[in-house]
């Protein structure tokens, strides 16, 4: 086996086992650290990137790329002819797209999977996809999120109803909801922000039957589509169609440049992530972490990007909170992206 | 309420009070009385010509400006809103001034420094005023390209409009080996804080491009030393942060950029980039230097449209023909950026005489 592959693979299997709810933070520094080491060791322009600065000791001192790097350079330990999947950041700025690469998509699957169970939301039995299939967005992160965690947690019971154009089709949606209405199964409606504002917009002020311990999942927000809703004006127009509580709403924070996933519910609460992820929030004047209460920019250390840089820094601002952080976006100087995005301007056309 | 009735003050006196006022504003640059009669004067051939007939070719005529002007200001910097407010006041009109939202409170502490009659020629509103757009002759509207489409489409037709929208600046080093120049970019680059239109993004330097920057960072740290920049949002500064780590991603794969960079702090930043392009500041004191194209007509291609002034260095005629017809519409030494003189052509054109209507008397005599 190649040397890079075998070195991944070991890791792998060691980071695999570290996708659980007790993982400790020595434990997570451990793997940080083998990964940073293995990712400069692989990874040329990550390499170039850390060569003038000091060696990590700890995981909070591995350095973070910003998240425009997957525009500049190809951030992958391994080499084009290794990869089988290739995840695109939306690119409709007109700046270039951002491109993520995987030797294979095991260790993201096997992340967001856990992710999703660390989340205990196993009281939905069926699931509606508002995006997408990854068959038909084989780049898009959100379609392999969404797909995979249909396939592995929902079985028999998925129904999508966006077309492979993108467009979202009403009438199998709600064929859907009442063939889950019927077999007594809650259902999880997953979509990006922009889809749920889409139906809304396209079924009136129709309320949907459902069941107890149904719960939508949005993303995504509205970056650069020129639509912006409140998010308790969003939860307000799906709870009027599903009949829900905003508690029975979940917000998924994930971008293509990461592996792993961090989740709020209901409004007001801050993100927080599964074990083998940190989010730490720094203050863009000095470069140093803010106190808990302060606002600054997001870095994200996620152990089971393996395969590209496990250290990212984002371009959104939140706020750091006790646990997790409260995330407030985008800032408005920076610009404007998304996967939510390039959704939209299908379901429009 | 329309206009109140003729002011007793003439053009001088009016030159004369405004220059009071303004001397409480350093930002404002050298402004006298004089330098006031200058501008009308380069713009009517008469000092006079606002309050009686002048000789006109052959004849006579006579300035009037319009009775009221709505200013709509941005929130960038004030010298932009009061200077137009001053040239509103120097012709004798009624002054609406719609600072923005979050308050511009030079733009008052400058009306309660003028004489009462003039002072009862200007009215401030955060919010506008129902009644305002009705009122006004002439709107001259400070800010983006949506908020001047915006007060576009609200403008009748017979109504005078003028947009002051986004605009760019630059340096040009022509020769300079001993980057004796560098002092005077560094405090081009940081007065106001780089919000300007007139504050330079990009300084084009001919010869060892690299080595103006490493001296130009030097002098915009002793800048920061002597009058530290203000404070800015988080926003402003993230979108140094985001700016600084991407250059800095980008020079460590070997693309030609080299970065110098307060410690600890954003307040300043040199980016030495010899990519093609313009590249476009964050401001807050952070600026490029770039080698002098060959072409520059080709590099200045995509922002033609929207800019404004070139600071170049030595300051000759020679260079000045080079820069004229890149798209600028000011020139100066360097060093001088931020202190256009009353005269200068703000976005190429004269700023009295689109206020005024003229009358031609023939044959009249006293």
């Amino acid at each position: 086996m190649n040397a890079v592959v075998a070195a991944y693979r070991e890791l792998e299997t060691r980071i695999l086992a570290a996708l659980r709810e007790d993982l400790r933070e020595a434990e997570f520094d451990a793997l940080a650290l083998a990964a940073h080491a293995f990712q400069k060791r692989w990874n040329t322009p990550y390499a170039n990137f850390c060569a003038p600065r000091p060696t990590a000791m700890h995981w909070r001192e591995i350095p973070a790329v910003p998240q425009s790097a997957f525009k500049t350079a190809r951030l992958s330990v391994a080499p084009p002819g290794m990869i089988s999947r290739t995840f695109r950041t939306s690119g409709t700025t007109g700046e270039g797209f951002g491109e993520h690469h995987f030797i294979d998509p095991r260790l993201y699957d096997a992340a967001m999977l856990a992710g999703w169970d660390w989340l205990d939301r196993r009281s939905a039995e069926a699931v509606i996809l508002l995006t997408q299939e990854s068959a038909d967005a084989p780049h898009s992160s959100l379609a392999q999120m969404f797909s995979t965690l249909a396939r592995e947690r929902f079985g028999e019971f998925v129904f999508a109803v966006v077309n492979g154009g993108g467009v979202l089709d009403v009438e199998r949606f709600r064929a859907a909801m009442k063939t889950c209405f019927s077999a007594k199964r809650p259902v999880a409606l997953l979509g990006t922000a922009l889809a749920f504002l889409h139906l809304s917009e396209q079924v009136g002020g129709e309320c949907f039957d459902r069941l107890p311990g149904t719960l939508v999942l949005e993303t995504g927000g509205y970056k650069g589509s020129g639509r912006e809703v409140p998010k308790v004006e969003l939860y307000r127009r799906i709870g009027g169609l599903f009949d829900l509580e905003p508690e029975d709403i979940l917000n998924e924070y994930g971008m293509t440049e990461l592996s792993s996933q961090f989740y709020t519910r209901g409004l007001g609460r801050p993100h927080e992530g599964p074990p083998w992820v940190r989010a730490v929030v720094i203050d863009p004047e000095t470069g140093g972490e803010t106190a808990v209460g302060e606002t600054g920019v997001l870095r994200i250390f996620d152990l089971a990007n393996l395969g590209s840089v496990l250290a990212v820094e984002t371009q959104d601002l939140a706020v750091r909170r006790e646990r997790g952080f409260e995330l407030l976006g985008r800032a408005p100087a920076a610009l404007p992206r998304g996967c939510s995005r390039a959704a939209d301007e299908r379901m429009r056309a | 309420m329309n206009a109140p009735g003729l002011l007793s003050m003439n053009t001088a006196e009016r030159a004369h009070h405004l220059a009071a006022a303004a001397a409480r504003f350093p930002f404002l640059g050298r402004t006298t009385a004089d330098e006031l009669l200058a501008l009308v004067r380069a713009e009517f051939s008469h000092a006079e010509a606002l309050d009686d007939f002048v000789p006109y070719g052959g004849h006579f005529a006579k300035v009037l400006a319009v009775e009221t002007i709505l200013h709509v200001v941005s929130a960038n910097t004030p010298a932009a809103g009061l200077q137009s407010l001053i040239r509103g006041l120097l012709l004798g009109a009624h002054n609406l001034c719609k600072t923005p939202s979050a308050g511009l409170p030079e733009i008052g502490e400058f009306r309660a420094a003028l004489p009462a009659e003039l002072t009862a020629r200007v009215e401030i509103a955060g919010e506008l005023p129902a009644d305002w757009l009705a009122r006004a002759d002439a709107l001259i509207v400070f800010g983006h390209d949506a908020t001047i489409a915006h007060f576009r489409t609200l403008a009748r037709p017979e109504q005078r409009f003028i947009a002051h929208g986004h605009r760019l600046s630059f340096g040009v080093v022509f020769d300079d080996p001993a980057h004796a120049s560098a002092p005077l970019a560094a405090r081009d680059a940081s007065l106001f804080d780089q919000q300007g239109c007139l504050s330079p993004h990009v300084f084009y330097v001919a010869g060892d491009a690299r080595g103006y920057a490493a001296r130009l960072a030097e002098e915009m740290r002793a800048f920061q030393e002597r009058e530290p920049r203000g404070k800015i949002a988080l926003a402003e500064a993230n979108a140094i942060r985001t700016r600084r780590e991407d250059l800095a991603f980008r020079a460590a794969q070997g693309e030609p950029v080299t970065l110098w960079q307060s410690e600890a702090s954003t307040a300043w930043t040199v980016v030495c980039d010899a990519r093609p392009g313009f590249p476009r500041s964050p401001l807050n004191r952070f600026v490029f230097v770039k080698p002098l194209p060959t072409d520059f007509g080709a590099e200045l291609r995509e922002v033609r449209a929207h800019l404004s002034c070139a600071g170049f260095w030595p300051a000759t005629l020679a260079h000045a023909r080079t820069l004229a017809p890149l798209g600028v519409s000011r020139l100066c030494p360097l060093g001088q950026m931020q202190e256009p003189p009353w005269t200068w052509l703000q976005d190429g054109a004269p700023a009295l005489a689109p206020l005024v209507r003229w009358v031609g008397t023939e044959g009249a005599r006293e």
